[in-house]
C-alpha cells in the first residue's frame, strides 16, 4: 500500500485503537462494580491493571507497520525533527548549508563539464557516451581518421558495429562575398542521421538517396543554431538556397535543436552529403586511400567490446593493405571508445578535467571536515538529548538514521544550492575556453539529471563523513556520564578537532600550490612567444573561393594583395599562410617521400605543412638557421622550393646546413629543392614535442582559404584597418572571416592553462576561507573551554601576553602541522600536474614556498583573535563562572 | 499483508499467546477483553495476559488473516471490537497444537529421561 494511503490509514487505525481499548477499560470497570467494588477504586486498579496505555497502543499500531512504509513513516518523522533543529539553529544550519554549497558548486561545474565531455559528448544522440569510433593510427601512435574507401569498406564488412556513420569536418564559409560567415560543417555519409538516430525539427535529414554520385547532391541540413541566426527561424527556409564555400546547395531540413554535429565541443552548423566534397572542399578525396579525412562513430552491437572491435578492423585493414596498399603507410585501424576519440575537445580538455575533479574532491574533504567540526561542536551540546533518547529505548542504529537524516536535511539544500552556485560558476570556467575558440564552442554543460544526481549522491556522501565521525563518537555516549555530567571538559574531544583542522589546512595547502602553480604556467605561457613573435602581428582571414575566385584567378589576387601590402606605410612586412600557429589542433598532414631515405616499413612519414607566402618567416620572426625565406621568385616560373623546420632538417640530415639543397616530395607530387631550414614554433600547442613540420610556398601550390599576417609599424589596429581597406579595395565581394591581432588568436592555446588556473584559485580562495573558519573554530573553542583555566593563571600572576602566545601557538601548532602534510602531499602529486604545467618545474619554489606562506599567515590571522580574546579575560569573572 | 512480515521476538512466548488467542476464539466471536477474562479463568487463574500484549498480538493476527474483526456490542450494550477466527486462522491454530504437542513431548523426553541401561 502507498505510503501517502497509509498516512490516512493510520489515523482510522489509531481511532479503532482507541476506542477499542476504551471499551476494554469500560468494560473492567464494569466487572469490578458488578463484583461489589466501588466506583471510584474500581476505575483506579483497571487502570492499574491495564498498565502502560501509551505503550499498548503503540505496540498494536507498530502491528499494522511494514516493510518500506514503517521505514519510510520512520524517515518521515526523522525528517521532520531534522527540519525542526534546521529552524531551531538557524546559525549553525545556514554556516553548513553555505559552506556544504560552496564544495558542492565547484564540483557540480567541473562534474558539468566532465558530463558534456565524457557522458553526453554527443548532445541530441541518445547514450553518446557508448558510441566507439573506428580510426587509423600512425607508426608512432598518432590517431588519424579513416580514408573514405577504408571507411566504406569497413562499414560493408565488419561484424562489430550496429552501423558506423562517417563524416568529414571542414571550416567552412557561410553566404556569400562580405556577408559571409565562417562556420564548421560536417560532410556526411548516407546513414549519419538514421545511424546516430538524430531527427529533423523541420524538413528532413540527409540519407541514403544523397549518397549515391559525386557532385550530384547539392542538399544541406542546417543547424537549428543558424537557422535562428542566420534565417530569423523562418520555417519557410526549406528549399532556399544557401552557399557553402560559394557552391550552392538547397536547404532541405533544420536538424534536432539539440543536435550540434558530432565534433566534440564543436558547434556545427551545416550537414552536406560527403559526395559533395569535390565542390565544397576541391580536390576531390572520395577515392584515396590516403587521405584520412573520415571520422566514424557508430554503436559496438550488444557483447561486443572495443577490444573485440578493434581486433576485427585489424583484419579487415590488412585485406585493404593487400587490395589498396598505401605507399609507405601501413594501416593500423584501432576501435576506441568516444572519449579517448581525438576528434574533439575531450583530448585536450579530459586531462585538466581529472586534474581539476582530484581537487574537488580534496575541497569536498576541506568542507567535511569543517562541516564536521561544526556537527561535533553541536554533538557535545546535544549529549544530553541523545542520552535521554538512548535512555528511552532508541536503539543505536535508530539513533544514526536520525544523525543521517538530520545531516541529510543540511546537505540536500546545500546541494541545491550548490548546483544553482555551479550554473553561474559554468560561464566563468568556459568563457576562457570559449572566446577564443575558432569556432562555436558547443558543450552540453547543462544542469539536468545527470549533474542534479551527482550533486545530491556527493552531498549524501558529505552528509555520511562529516555526519556520522562525530555522529558515532555521540552515540557512543555513557548513559550515566552524559545524564549526570554535562561538563564540557569531559566532552572537548580535542584531538578530533585538532585531526580535522590539521587536514583542512594540509588540503588547502595542495590546492594553493596547484594553483599558484597553474597559475604561474599560466603567465608563463601568456608571456611565451612559441618560437615566434605575435606582437603586432594581425591574423586576418579571407576566403578567396567563396568569393568565386578560381585557382588562376586567385593566384593574381593574392600577388596583387602582396603588392598592396608591401608598400603600405603601416605595415612593416606582411605575409600570408593557411595555417595559423598555435591554434590548438593539428591541421592536415601529407604523406612525404625524401630523396635517397629509405624509410622503415612502420615509419611515420606524415608530416604536418603550412602553406605561406614570401616573408613570412620575417614576418612572425621565425629565425631562419639555414638558407632563405620564400621570396616572389618562387612561384609558377621558378623552381620548387620548399622549406622545413630544425627538428626535421636534423632527423634526415643532421644538420640544417646540410638539408639545403636536398629534395622531397609529397605524395606523387614534383620533387621540391629545401631552400631554407626554419627554427621550430609551437605548431598547435604550448605543450607539444619538437616535431617535423614542412613550409610550401603559396606561390606555386595555391590555396584559397589564407590568413595575412602582416607586422605592424606601429599600432596593430591601424594596421588590422589598413589590411582590410587593401581587401576591400582589391575586391569588396571576398569575405573577411575573421579580423584579430595573432596574440589573440594563439589564446586559444592558451584555454586550458585558462581554464584549470581560474578554477584552481577559485578552489585555493575556497579552501584557504574554509580553513581560517576552521582553526579560527578551534582556537575560539579552546579559549571558550579553558576560561577558568586562564582565570587560573592570571590569577596567579600570568600576563596577557603570555596568555595570548599560548593560545596564538596552540593554532600556530595546528597550521604547522596541517603545512607540513601538505607539503609532503602537494610533492608528491605535483608530478601529477605536469601535462598542465608550462614554464615552470613541478617542484617550483616559488609555488611551494608562496602557498605555505599565505596558508601560514591566514592560519596565524585566523587563530589571533581568540588568542588575543583570551588575553582579554577577566580573571575574576572568569573563575565566577562554573 | 504478506508473511515474511511476520516476525515474532520472543518466540515460544508470543506463539504460545497467539496459540491461546486462537484456541479462545474457537468457540465464537469475542472482543479482547472477553479473551483475557477466558484466558485467565480457563487456566485457573494461572495464566495473566498483560492488556499490553494482548492487544498487539490481537491486531497481529488480523494482520496475518488469521481472526478478523468487527465492531458489535455485548449483552451489557457496551460497543466493543468482536474478533473471530477465519478458516486460514483455525488451519493455523491446528498446526499450532501440532508443534505445540511436539514441543511438549520432546520436552518431556529431554526433562524425563527414561534411565534404560542397556
Amino acid at each position: 500500500m502507498g505510503f501517502v494511503s497509509w498516512l490516512f490509514r493510520r489515523r482510522a487505525i489509531d481511532r479503532d485503537l482507541d476506542a477499542e481499548i476504551r471499551a476494554h477499560f469500560e468494560m473492567a470497570v464494569a466487572d469490578r462494580i458488578a463484583a461489589g467494588e466501588d466506583p471510584q477504586s474500581a476505575r483506579l486498579a483497571a487502570i492499574n491493571e491495564f498498565g502502560n496505555v501509551l505503550q499498548t497502543k503503540e505496540a498494536a499500531r507498530h502491528v499494522w507497520r511494514g516493510g518500506a512504509v514503517a521505514v519510510i513513516a520512520d524517515l518521515w518523522q526523522d525528517v521532520r525533527f531534522g527540519a525542526r533543529m534546521v529552524v531551531k539553529n538557524p546559525a549553525f544550519s545556514l554556516v553548513v548549508i553555505a559552506v556544504l554549497s560552496l564544495g558542492i558548486a565547484g564540483n557540480a561545474a567541473i562534474f558539468s563539464l566532465f558530463k558534456g565531455l565524457a557522458l553526453k559528448p554527443v548532445s541530441g544522440v541518445r547514450d553518446s557516451s557508448r558510441m566507439s569510433v573506428a580510426l587509423g593510427r600512425t607508426a608512432d601512435g598518432r590517431n588519424v581518421g579513416l580514408s573514405l574507401p577504408d571507411y566504406r569498406y569497413i562499414k560493408e564488412h565488419n561484424q562489430a558495429f550496429e552501423d558506423l556513420t562517417g563524416s568529414s569536418m571542414i571550416f567552412a564559409n557561410v553566404g556569400l562575398g562580405a556577408d559571409s560567415e565562417r562556420i564548421v560543417a560536417e560532410l556526411v555519409t548516407g546513414n549519419y542521421f538514421q545511424g546516430l538516430g538524430v531527427g529533423a525539427q523541420l524538413g528532413r535529414t540527409l540519407g541514403p538517396a544523397d549518397d549515391v554520385a559525386p557532385g550530384q547532391h547539392p542538399v544541406a541540413v542546417i543547424s537549428d543554431s543558424l537557422w535562428r541566426s542566420s534565417f530569423g527561424a523562418d520555417p519557410a527556409v526549406i528549399g532556399k538556397t544557401l552557399h557553402l564555400n560559394g557552391t550552392p546547395l538547397t536547404i532541405v531540413g533544420v536538424a534536432d535543436p539539440a543536435f550540434n554535429g558530432t565534433m566534440v565541443s564543436m558547434g556545427v552548423d551545416v550537414f552536406a552529403p560527403i559526395m559533395m566534397q569535390p565542390q565544397l572542399s576541391p580536390p576531390s578525396r572520395l577515392d584515396s586511400y590516403g587521405i584520412f579525412m573520415m571520422t566514424t562513430m557508430g554503436r559496438l552491437k550488444p557483447g561486443v567490446s572495443n577490444q573485440n572491435a578493434s581486433a576485427q578492423i585489424a583484419v579487415l585493414a590488412s585485406q585493404l593493405d593487400a587490395e589498396h596498399p598505401i605507399n609507405k603507410f601501413t594501416r593500423r585501424h584501432a576501435v576506441v571508445p568516444i572519449w579517448q576519440s581525438p576528434f574533439g575537445a575531450q583530448t585536450y580538455l579530459l586531462p585538466a578535467i581529472a586534474m581539476l575533479g582530484g581537487m574537488g574532491v580534496l575541497i569536498l574533504l576541506v568542507v567535511c571536515a569543517n562541516v564536521a567540526n561544526l556537527v561535533l561542536v553541536r554533538g557535545v551540546a546535544r549529549r544530553g538529548e541523545l542520552a535521554v533518547r538512548l535512555a528511552l529505548g532508541a536503539s543505536r542504529g535508530r539513533l544514526l538514521r536520525l544523525l543521517f537524516v538530520e545531516n541529510m536535511v543540511l546537505a540536500i539544500p546545500g546541494a541545491l544550492i550548490g548546483v544553482a552556485l555551479a550554473s553561474f560558476l559554468l560561464p566563468f570556467f568556459a568563457v576562457g575556453a570559449s572566446s577564443s575558440a575558432p569556432s562555436r564552442m558547443y558543450l552540453d554543460t547543462s544542469i539536468d539529471a545527470y549533474v542534479l544526481l551527482f550533486a545530491i549522491a556527493l552531498a549524501g556522501a558529505c552528509a555520511i563523513v562529516f555526519g556520522f565521525v562525530p555522529a558515532l563518537r555521540t552515540s557512543r555516549v555513557e548513559l550515566t556520564s552524559a545524564l549526570s555530567d554535562v561538563s564540557p571538559r569531559t566532552a572537548s574531544r580535542g584531538w578530533l578537532r585538532s585531526m580535522l583542522v590539521v587536514s583542512q589546512v594540509a588540503a588547502s595547502l595542495v590546492l594553493l600550490i596547484s594553483a599558484g602553480l597553474v597559475l604561474r604556467s599560466y603567465a608563463a605561457a601568456v608571456k611565451a612567444d612559441g618560437g615566434f613573435d605575435a606582437t603586432n602581428v594581425t591574423s586576418v582571414a579571407v576566403d578567396l573561393q567563396t568569393a568565386g575566385y578560381d585557382q588562376p584567378r586567385g593566384s593574381v589576387i593574392l600577388t596583387r594583395l602582396l603588392d598592396a601590402l608591401g608598400s603600405e606605410p603601416a605595415i612593416e612586412s606582411a605575409s600570408l599562410a593557411t595555417n595559423v600557429p598555435m591554434s590548438l589542433v593539428d591541421g592536415a598532414s601529407r604523406a612525404t617521400t625524401i630523396e635517397g631515405y629509405a624509410p622503415r616499413s612502420d615509419e611515420d612519414m606524415l608530416f604536418l605543412f603550412n602553406i605561406v607566402a614570401p616573408e613570412y618567416f620575417r614576418t612572425l620572426r621565425i629565425p631562419l638557421l639555414a638558407g632563405r625565406d620564400f621570396s616572389r621568385t618562387d612561384d609558377a616560373s621558378g623552381q620548387p622550393a620548399v622549406i622545413i623546420n630544425e627538428t626535421m632538417a636534423r632527423r634526415f640530415w643532421e644538420s640544417p646546413e646540410n638539408a639545403i639543397g636536398k629534395r622531397i616530395r609529397s605524395g606523387e607530387s614534383e620533387w621540391r629543392s629545401i631552400v631554407g631550414v626554419a627554427k621550430d614554433v609551437k605548431y598547435s600547442r604550448l605543450s607539444e614535442p619538437p616535431r617535423s613540420f614542412i613550409y610550401y610556398p603559396l606561390l606555386q601550390t595555391y590555396a584559397p582559404a589564407i590568413t595575412i599576417h602582416a607586422r605592424a609599424a606601429g599600432d596593430v589596429n591601424h594596421a588590422m584597418r589598413r589590411v582590410r581597406d587593401h581587401m576591400q579595395a582589391i575586391d569588396p565581394a571576398i569575405p573577411i572571416t575573421r579580423s584579430v591581432t595573432l596574440r589573440e588568436q594563439t589564446r586559444v592555446a592558451l584555454s586550458v592553462y585558462q581554464l584549470s588556473a581560474g578554477a584552481l584559485t577559485m578552489f585555493g580562495v575556497m579552501t584557504i576561507l574554509l580553513a581560517a573558519i576552521g582553526i579560527y573554530g578551534v582556537v575560539a573553542y579552546t579559549v571558550q573551554q579553558s576560561t577558568q583555566e586562564i582565570g587560573i593563571r592570571m590569577a596567579i600572576g600570568a600576563r596577557r601576553v603570555d596568555v595570548a602566545w599560548n593560545f596564538l601557538g596552540r593554532g600556530a601548532t595546528l597550521a604547522a602541522t596541517g603545512a607540513i602534510i601538505g607539503l609532503a602531499i602537494a610533492v608528491s602529486l605535483s608530478g601529477a600536474l605536469s601535462s598542465l604545467l608550462y614554464g615552470v618545474g613541478t617542484r617550483d619554489v616559488v609555488s611551494f614556498a608562496g602557498g605555505t606562506a599565505l596558508v601560514m599567515g591566514i592560519a596565524l590571522m585566523a587563530s589571533f583573535f581568540p588568542a588575543w580574546k583570551a588575553s582579554k579575560t577577566d580573571p575574576l569573572t572568569a573563575l565566577r563562572h562554573q | 499483508m504478506e508473511q515474511k512480515h511476520y516476525r515474532p521476538r520472543l518466540e515460544i512466548l508470543q506463539g504460545t499467546l497467539d496459540m491461546l488467542i486462537l484456541q479462545t476464539l474457537q468457540w465464537g466471536p469475542q472482543h479482547g477483553y472477553a479473551i483475557g477474562q477466558t484466558i485467565r479463568t480457563d487456566s485457573a487463574e494461572s495464566l495473566q495476559i498483560e492488556t499490553g500484549s494482548l492487544y498487539p498480538a490481537l491486531h497481529r493476527l488480523e494482520k496475518q488473516g488469521w481472526v478478523k474483526s468487527d465492531w458489535g456490542t455485548t449483552e451489557q450494550n457496551q460497543r466493543a471490537k468482536f474478533y473471530r477466527l477465519t478458516p486460514k486462522g483455525k488451519k493455523q491454530l491446528l498446526h499450532e497444537r501440532d508443534r505445540w504437542t511436539q514441543l511438549v513431548a520432546a520436552m518431556a523426553t529431554i526433562l524425563n529421561p527414561k534411565r534404560s541401561r542397556s
